[in-house]
């Protein structure tokens, strides 16, 4: 076809429509790059200045490091994750503290004498907050009275429970001023318990035991450990700049006592982020000095050839039976039968497969120590041998007994990490094959999984527990009857006797004794199933040297780290 | 029309007579076609379409036949073949029962025994006592970098035992002594081994290699159980896992697009062919669902629907995606109606007094189609996305029920290591996805009204 020829006023028209297209089009363009360059400043101007994190800065004497989430705040008396206690170990310093070999040390008390029901502290005299003034004896009282006040309801207060009138306090049916300490002077702190404990002055060293400025904490209105500015530090390091959901920089603290002792000026928590994957990447990039390795990064960094390093931690992870009277797995025979088909070894040899991680035999970990050497070794804990055989006939009579044809699907809860899925997935198909047991799966986040396993809304669950003191008792009162973390709600006579009787004593070969009983107990009457002790696979910068893991205390502790010279050839 | 003057002329009555009935006028030179018979043509004279309708059917085959003839237990976990590639080797040897080991002393840094997956067991001459040893492993060759590897025990005594994820390939193991601080000295010895894979008699009696009563020798070799596409991160046969987790997928896939696409059809026709104050009523509501979070109300019907944990989510993840995502549906369908109506057809075919459901039916509908048919074309890759989606996060299928969405998910944490366990269930989304596509594209081009009769 073909298009008939326009009149002029047909041209005219179609050109000046052309025009104003144009026009608008320019207009509308223009606008939106306007626009586009506003919303890029203004996110600039929101983002505070990022520094470019470098693993090991030679000119600031500074490492970088990741953290896997931020800290809800810095208050010692109310701090309970491990990304607080790693950095509470950074800035803070208690009574005492534990060296680079795991041994007490003098902190901010120079001199301590342990009697039976007293402690007695000398605190030294150069000892200062950051803001120059003097620790003085007062602020240990003021921060224990803070930590045991109903009103903060601190989740560790039960570790000052063993100072004189604390449970007491911490109900609210005594005052605060009647806490078993008192001051003699500003330098002398003297300590009255409630009864004997053999290792009170390790447990001087958590974070809930740090003192806390009183006429600072007033002023502070409520915000005291919000933010950088909110704290005065005790201890190696203060925090110079924290910007929320992004990094921390921590810097040398010029009035701490023992400054001479920390070689490295500035660490900068450079990223906060959960991923295992990015820590990688980012360790890789030489952007943090260390991370840790999760089974799937392990190929990886053999294959870049890193220094791998390994660290247990611990803390041991269970399958915890749910005891209430309401729930089938309080029968004996039923938690006896999966005691003989779960294969641990397998677990953690052939499933987890990570090294550092131990195949569970007990409730106590490994690093435990006991009168002379570790516990384990003094008292071994009983070889579970598995029997598939006997398993069935045990399945038999606990069906027999709960007069049940067959065993209704039993409920596991589990947390919504790659780790506890696989060793869910693990147990179901373990119990399916052996015991012919349906196991339905429910995973939780953290916080949710601690209010089912409260409630008792499981049959099992995937547990674990980590140290909270250096002392078998962290584990030993797990399933005392009246302990709120004996979530199956365990309740035996022969246990609680054994609990008491530890408690009440401070004779160490007596007290290991017991412990071996209830490591038998544990066992005999498989109130858990322990499944393994965790480890930790990490990688280090060759050159941060002195770097320190803990089990008790922050994970990672810098303050007897430094960075090696280049060496010139 | 004109005003010119009508030309007088004279008709005889014969002018007025009916015309005979000409059969040739009447007479059909090609067969008569209803429409699907059409579509059929054309699909069919479409190759890429046929293609993916093959594909499709394939799909299908393997879903509801593939189970039937590879007879294999998707949730059976066998632990010795962890993440086997496909055509990984499988023999193995028989070997006693495991025993546990004290080490019986040597003068120089050797396997004690031959290495095997069940243990690789080392030792060596005591060559400084004071603060113990560390023992490494590694799978590639020491360099001057001085990477051992996995440290796998700090120990005082002269001998250890490796259990850990033990595969067979080779491994070179050293021996460090350290010092009091635990750390490397340059006191090392390195040695280099192959694993052999193993298995104890009892364990070959539970896979059926070897029978109840047979005792074969120790040393006799057999073969794993074949697994063609390799085996997951807890050694469950791949290929069951995709069979039976294209049931899940393939339900959602099919069912959801299909039954949110028909409600949104109905309810945008009625809204666009009716129009007015009714019109704006039903879509203003529509615009209502749309701005309901589809995650909430998938949690709110879990709830209501008592899905406990550990159960699966798939139907009431399939009344979700049906309750929410139909408004995409009815607003393209209404839209094309409101135009359709005022097409010339639809007043001619009023003026010769068709009823509104022939209208509706005969017309507007089929005008439709290709719009209709490229939304199902979406809505089915997008659904079973969805359902991978909600898998992941744990709303939909509970383990050990596969999905090839929740396999994606579980396979990209070891997408550098063992690629298969992603690349599998990656590859049968994306041909289902393309093969939906491909058909619907035919689809449109078969069923569009507009087409026919066109070559």
């Amino acid at each position: 076809m073909v298009e008939p020829p326009a009149t002029d006023s047909e041209s005219a028209f179609a050109q000046t429509a052309g025009k104003q297209l144009l026009v608008f089009g320019g207009v509308a363009f223009v606008a939106i790059a306007i626009l586009m360059l506003a919303l890029q400043a203004l996110t600039n101007l929101m983002a505070s200045n990022t520094t470019t994190a470098q693993a090991i800065d030679d000119v600031n004497n500074m490492i970088s490091i990741a953290i896997r989430e931020e800290p809800p705040q810095l208050n010692s008396t109310v701090a309970t994750d491990a990304s607080s206690g790693m950095i509470i170990g950074h800035v803070f310093e208690g009574l005492l503290r534990m060296n680079a070999k795991d041994q007490l040390e003098a902190g901010i008390a120079h001199k301590w004498h342990v009697t039976d029901t007293q402690v007695h502290f000398w605190l030294r005299t150069d000892a200062r907050w950051s803001d120059g003034s003097t620790i003085t004896a007062q602020d240990f009282v003021f921060g224990w009275q803070t930590a045991l006040s109903p009103e903060v309801a601190s989740e560790y207060a039960f570790l000052l429970f063993h100072i004189k009138n604390g449970r007491a306090i911490n109900a609210g049916e005594l005052p605060a001023s009647e806490l078993g300490v008192s001051t003699p002077n500003d330098f002398e702190l003297i300590v009255q318990l409630e009864r004997p404990v053999a290792f009170f002055d390790k447990m001087v060293t958590f974070p809930t035991y740090l003192p806390v400025p009183q006429k600072f904490y007033q002023a502070t209105a409520g915000k005291y450990g919000a933010d950088a500015s909110e704290l005065l530090y005790s201890g190696p390091y203060t925090i110079s700049n924290w910007v929320h959901g992004s990094s921390l920089l921590l810097e040398k603290n010029e009035h701490y006592w023992d400054k001479d002792r920390i070689a490295i000026d500035k660490i900068n928590i450079a990223y906060i982020t959960s991923d295992s994957t990015a820590s990688l990447n980012f360790f890789k990039d030489d952007k943090i000095a260390t991370t840790t390795l999760t089974a799937e990064n392990l190929d990886s960094a053999l294959e870049e050839r890193w220094q791998i390093k390994k660290h247990q931690d611990g803390a041991i992870f269970f399958l915890e039976f749910n005891h209430r009277k309401s729930h089938i797995t309080q029968n004996y025979n039923l938690r006896r039968s999966m005691q003989l088909v779960l294969d641990m070894e397998e677990l953690v040899y052939k499933v987890t497969k990570l090294p550092g991680y131990l195949p569970g035999e007990s409730l106590f970990p490994e690093f435990l120590m006991g009168v002379e050497t570790h516990f384990r070794k003094e008292y071994p804990a009983t070889k579970n041998v598995l029997d598939r055989v006997r398993a069935r006939e045990h399945i038999k009579l606990a069906k027999h007994e709960l007069g049940l044809e067959a065993i209704p699907p039993l409920m596991l809860l589990t947390g919504d990490n790659a780790v506890s899925n696989i060793q869910a997935e693990w147990v179901q198909a373990s119990l399916k094959k052996h015991l012919d047991l349906d196991i339905r799966i429910d995973k939780q986040i953290f916080k949710q999984r601690l209010a089912k396993m409260t409630a008792g809304e499981f049959d099992m669950v995937l547990a674990g527990w980590g140290p909270d003191y250096d002392d078998p008792l962290t584990f030993g009162d797990l399933f005392a009857s009246w302990n709120l973390n004996n979530r199956g709600r365990y309740a035996s006579d022969a246990m609680d006797g054994f609990i008491s009787q530890v408690q009440d004593s401070v004779d160490p070969a007596t007290r290991m004794r017991l412990f071996a009983q209830i490591q038998q107990l544990v066992y005999d009457d498989v109130v858990i199933l322990p499944m393994y002790e965790r480890g930790v696979t990490y990688v280090v910068h060759p050159r941060l040297k002195g770097m320190k893991r803990r089990v008790i205390g922050p994970q990672v502790d810098f303050t007897n780290a430094y960075i090696e010279p280049v060496s010139v050839n | 029309m004109t005003n010119a003057e009508q030309t007088a002329t004279t008709f005889s009555a014969d002018a007025f007579a009916p015309l005979a009935q000409d059969q040739d006028v009447q007479s059909i030179s090609r067969p008569s076609l209803s429409y699907w018979q059409d579509a059929w043509l054309r699909l069919r004279a479409n190759r890429r379409a046929l293609i993916s309708l093959w594909l499709v059917v394939g799909l299908l085959l393997f879903t509801f036949l593939g189970p039937v003839i590879w007879q294999i237990d998707p949730t059976i976990q066998d632990v010795e073949q962890i993440s086997q590639a496909p055509g990984a080797n499988r023999s193995v040897t028989l070997v006693a029962e495991y025993e546990p080991w004290q080490g019986q002393g040597s003068s120089r840094f050797a396997f004690a025994e031959t290495p095997t997956t069940q243990s690789v067991r080392l030792q060596w001459e005591n060559f400084n006592p004071s603060y113990g040893y560390r023992v490494y492993r590694t799978p590639y060759s020491i360099g001057p970098e001085r990477a051992f590897g996995l440290p796998l025990a700090e120990t005082l005594d002269p001998f250890f035992e490796d259990r850990l994820d033990l595969r067979p390939m080779n491994y070179y193991y050293t021996v460090m002594a350290i010092d009091a601080d635990g750390a490397n000295t340059n006191n090392y010895h390195t040695i280099e081994g192959t694993v052999a894979r193993v298995i104890t008699l009892e364990d070959a009696r539970s896979r059926g290699l070897v029978t109840t009563q047979a005792n074969p020798p120790i040393g006799t070799k057999y073969e794993f159980a074949w697994h063609p596409l390799g085996t997951d991160y807890l050694g469950r046969d791949m290929l069951a896992r995709l069979m039976h987790g294209a049931r899940v997928s393939l339900f959602i896939g099919f069912f959801a697009p299909f039954l949110y696409v028909l409600i949104g059809v109905i309810y945008g026709s009625t809204a666009g062919f009716i129009g007015g104050v009714t019109d704006q009523a039903m879509m203003r509501f529509a615009d209502f669902v749309v701005a309901l979070p589809f995650l909430l109300f998938m949690i709110l019907f879990k709830v209501m629907t008592n899905t406990g944990p550990g159960e699966s989510g798939i139907i009431p993840m399939l009344f979700a995606m049906v309750v929410l995502l139909w408004p995409a549906t009815a607003r393209l369908v209404r839209g094309q109606i409101l135009q359709i109506r005022e097409e010339g057809y639809i007043s001619a075919g009023r003026l010769l007094g068709a009823k509104t459901n022939y209208l509706v039916l005969r017309h507007m509908i089929p005008n439709t189609m290709g719009v209709i048919l490229v939304t199902v074309t979406f809505a089915v890759p997008s659904a079973i996305f969805t359902e991978a989606f909600l898998s992941f996060i744990g709303m939909g299928v509970a383990p050990p029920t596969p999905s090839w969405g929740s396999m994606c998910n579980e396979g990209i944490k070891t997408m550098l290591t063992h690629p298969h366990e992603l690349i599998f269930p990656a590859l049968f989304i994306s041909i289902t996805v393309l093969a939906f596509n491909m058909l619907g594209d035919g689809l449109r081009d078969a069923l569009d009204a507009r087409m026919r009769n066109r070559e």
